[in-house]
């Protein structure tokens, strides 16, 4: 009895794994079935030169071309907000914040962290709206609008790893500071924050990876099918995983189906060289502490 | 501490040619030992001669840890059979629960002081419920545990003291019927109230199970050893007998000698 | 007498200044939960009247006949993401319990990289592979409707959430496992034993957490359901039916651009997210507090 059960357990463990990676391996297999035919400069550009498009001397017309542009402004903008934000936040709570403010600021990110992106794309949404009615009656959804909420959407996911990063560093590398002389801020300027700086970068890959690849918020404020390139922050832009629910209920033929799944491709391979950077940074990481103790 | 039967043994475990590995590294070789029934063996040596690994290599316990290859034999007679360690028992469970072990730290499970007991008693021994709660007492009063927890049994096994929690696992693994206890340096976490106390427990114990147990205090090994094995690089360097022991010149002297 | 260097006072109004900063980049957190609940609420104030309040909280919405009810997308929300969670929960229970003992650990290891990158890929991806791979074939299969539906979405959510509940057991399992790894083999139990007797009742906590957390990623997510589900405003009657979620209200809403009305319905909704999504992670932080079996951890570091 008690062994059928063991076993009985056993296999559904198994089970679960099996399909589990059955699922991942059908679901890259099926891009790259479906995508990898697609690739090449022509899904980028279509018929334009490919170095009047990368000047902006021409605009791309059925390449993806300006989504991977307008994701790549996008992922920049972003970030400039949510990194340098999120990595001072995330020391605070590590090295300031003690007891009440800790557990209260915490609060907070947990809170912003639990947001779901289309409230958060709601948000932007809505201080359009009130920017209408109030200072300014031209306000619109804009790439400056979308890279605001998207920081907002990752914040959290910087902080905590920042958090996480400072506070596992083994207890001999938090004396070194103090036992030279120096202050709180120079010990974690010049011993702390480059003993985590590994940790923290790979939470920021993994941050941009989440910022390229989030649809809902967008969605809310400001992209658009077919803009071109932005040229300024208040300009409507295309987004690469915009495009690829966009085509997919809306393409017209055969050749957007395919470039919807190239481009599909390209955000899975986007994303994915962002994961292995991070993962091997953490890698890297784990090993050295592991080495010192 | 005189005891009225000084009667020849009969073996309990057998142990042949015994060499174990780690990733290529030997941890013990040419180990050659038995161990007799109703006698406590205390294994001395100095840190990374191979005691723990000696006292794992019979409940297989060394296969919980990658990269690990243990040639040689260990038999171990149970119910009057002899059976060998290594090839008769698959799975490995039925060996593990008929020789019964305590660690260093005690590491009760993070539940309540029954639950302790009950869990490998109903999952491990197969027990039916209606066994439990006599088989429970049984085990807390070998451990005179009884009278201290009899009426707290549902209370989280962590609010014991450190000698209590000992004893309880102590408990939990005579619970199992074991014939062999292993016991790897049971007191190293204890005060020396809560030693003296599993120090008696253990003499009261030891002429029912064959005993092999890891020391590190020498007065330790003085009052509790039938026998003394001495470990060093892996090798079996040395053994004494209660003659020996009875001697306290001697015993220095060979000790001194050894480290 | 000590002497303080000049530098000291420059450096000591240096670190004033410092923490000032961190901790204002701190509050932006804090203010922007804040500032997000008091705009949905303000957007949601002319629904107070209680005629408007009863056309959002009915059961039909025909915007262009003056029904806004969003009654449907709730129900439809929670179906899903319940309907994902079942789907989801025993998989990663079964997925962590191999990578904690059942499969060797090379596979152990690999399994656990496999969900990482799992819940690096985007989730318009799965909804994407979702909308060419399953949907036709429950379309073949079942042989009625679209082939969106509740299970369909259900499905592909339960691959979404997954990645989130095994990383949460696993943290569990990871505090608990390694210190009674030992003393349970050397009890008797086999890997599988110690899991199903041992690790998994005493990781109740993590458990929930994962639960907890695996169903407030699966309420909140919007593109699975948008691409997938199907988005007819109805209360589902069977798994093969299509249904809208509130998440997917909010983006067909404002890509539509409707009226007035239709607009106050979407904040809505966003409210009633936010809400549901504040009290999973304040559940999520009561699940976390120190509990007593943290006392052992203590004891045995």
């Amino acid at each position: 009895m008690q062994k059928t059960l063991d076993s009985l357990f056993v296999c559904f463990a198994w089970l679960a794994g099996l399909v589990t990676v059955g699922m991942v391996g059908l679901l890259v297999g099926f891009l790259i079935w479906r995508g990898a035919g697609t690739l090449g400069l022509e899904l980028f550009f279509a018929d334009t030169p490919p170095a009047a498009a990368l000047l902006g001397r021409q605009p791309v017309f059925d390449g993806l071309w300006p989504a991977v542009a307008g994701t790549l402004l996008l992922v920049i903008t972003s970030s400039v907000i949510s990194i340098p934000l999120g990595v001072a936040s995330g020391v605070y709570l590590a090295e300031y914040a003690s007891g009440r403010w800790r557990a209260l600021l915490g609060l907070g990110v947990d809170l912003l962290a639990g947001i779901p992106s289309i409230v958060m794309g709601l948000f932007g949404f809505s201080m359009i709206l009130l920017l209408r009615k109030t200072l300014l009656p031209s306000a619109n959804t804009c790439l400056l609008l979308a890279a605001v909420c998207l920081a907002l959407l990752v914040l959290p996911y910087v902080i905590r790893t920042t958090q996480t990063a400072m506070e596992s560093l083994p207890g001999h590398l938090r004396l070194i500071g103090p036992a030279l002389g120096m202050t709180r801020g120079q010990n974690i300027r010049h011993v702390l924050l480059p003993g985590a700086g590994r940790g923290i970068l790979s939470g920021a890959i993994l941050a941009v990876g989440r910022t390229a690849e989030d649809t809902a918020v967008i969605l809310m404020t400001g992209v658009v099918a077919t803009g071109g390139i932005p040229q300024r922050l208040s300009d409507k832009f295309e987004a690469l995983p915009f495009t690829i629910f966009y085509l997919a209920a809306n393409h017209a033929d055969r050749a957007e189906l395919n470039r919807a799944f190239g481009a599909a491709l390209v955000l899975l391979a986007l994303t994915g060289i962002l994961f292995a950077m991070a993962y091997w940074l953490q890698r890297t990481l784990e090993r050295r502490w592991k080495g010192r103790i | 501490m005189e005891r009225a039967d000084l009667s020849p043994r009969e073996p309990s475990v057998q142990i042949a040619d015994l060499a174990v590995h780690f990733a290529g590294r030997a941890a013990l070789h040419g180990i050659n030992l038995t161990l007799e029934a109703g006698q406590m063996t205390v294994v001395i040596g100095p840190s990374g001669s191979g005691k723990t690994t000696l006292l794992r290599a019979i409940n297989r316990l060394n296969e919980c840890f990658p990269n690990c290859r243990t040639v040689g034999t260990v038999r171990i007679r149970l119910d009057g059979r002899w059976v060998d360690a290594y090839r008769d028992f698959r799975p490995v469970a039925e060996l593990r629960r008929r020789v019964g072990m305590v660690f260093q730290t005690p590491n009760v499970l993070p539940c309540s002081i029954e639950k302790n007991l009950s869990i490998p008693l109903i999952r491990v021994a197969g027990l039916s419920k209606s066994r439990l709660p006599g088989r429970i007492e049984w085990a807390l009063r070998e451990v005179e545990l009884w009278d201290e927890v009899k009426d707290r049994l549902r209370h989280n096994a962590l609010t014991l003291s450190g000698g209590q929690q000992q004893r309880l696992c102590l408990a939990r693994a005579l619970a199992l019927k074991p014939q062999v206890l292993l016991l790897d340096e049971p007191t190293a976490s204890l005060d020396f109230r809560a030693t003296q106390k599993i120090e008696r427990l253990l003499l009261k114990l030891r002429d029912r199970y064959t005993i092999l147990a890891i020391s590190h205090s020498l007065g330790q090994t003085r009052r509790l050893a039938d026998r003394v094995i001495v470990l060093r690089d892996g090798r079996l360097a040395e053994q004494f007998d209660r003659e020996h022991l009875e001697d306290a010149e001697t015993f220095e002297a060979l000790l001194e000698e050894i480290f | 007498m000590i002497s303080t260097p000049r530098r000291s006072r420059s450096t000591l109004s240096g670190e004033r200044w410092l923490r000032g900063l961190l901790l204002a980049a701190t509050l932006v957190s804090t203010v922007a939960v804040f500032s997000i609940l008091g705009f949905l609420v303000y957007f949601c104030l002319p629904l107070a009247d209680p005629a408007r309040l009863a056309a959002v909280a009915s059961c039909t919405w025909q915007p262009f006949q003056g029904q806004f009810g969003i009654l449907p997308m709730v129900v439809g929300s929670l179906s899903l993401a319940a309907g994902a969670l079942v789907l989801a929960f025993p998989m990663g229970v079964g997925i962590c319990c191999l990578a904690h003992g059942l499969a060797p650990r090379a596979v152990a290891r690999a399994l656990l990289v496999l969900i990482h990158f799992m819940a690096s890929i985007p989730t318009v991806i799965y909804a994407f592979v979702s909308v060419f791979l399953l949907v036709p074939l429950m379309r073949q299969w079942f042989e009625r409707g679209s082939g969106f539906s509740l299970l369909s979405a259900a499905l592909t959510l339960a691959v979404l959430v997954l990645p989130t509940i095994v990383l949460l057991i696993h943290i569990r399992f990871e505090q608990i496992d390694p210190p009674l790894r030992l003393a349970s083999a050397a009890l008797g139990f086999s890997p599988a034993g110690e899991l199903l007797w041992v690790i998994l009742p005493l990781s109740g906590r993590g458990l929930a957490a994962a639960a907890v957390l695996g169903f407030g990623r699966a309420i909140g997510d919007t593109m699975i359901s948008l691409m997938v589900a199907g988005n007819a405003p109805q209360f589902p009657t069977s798994m093969l039916d299509s249904i809208r979620t509130l998440t997917a209200q909010i983006a067909l809403v404002v890509a539509t651009d409707s009226q007035t009305p239709a607009y106050h319905s979407i904040f809505a909704c966003g409210l009633i997210l936010f809400l549901a999504t504040g009290v999973v992670s304040l559940t999520i932080r009561r699940l976390r507090l120190p509990s007593r079996e943290s006392l052992f951890h203590a004891k045995n570091a």
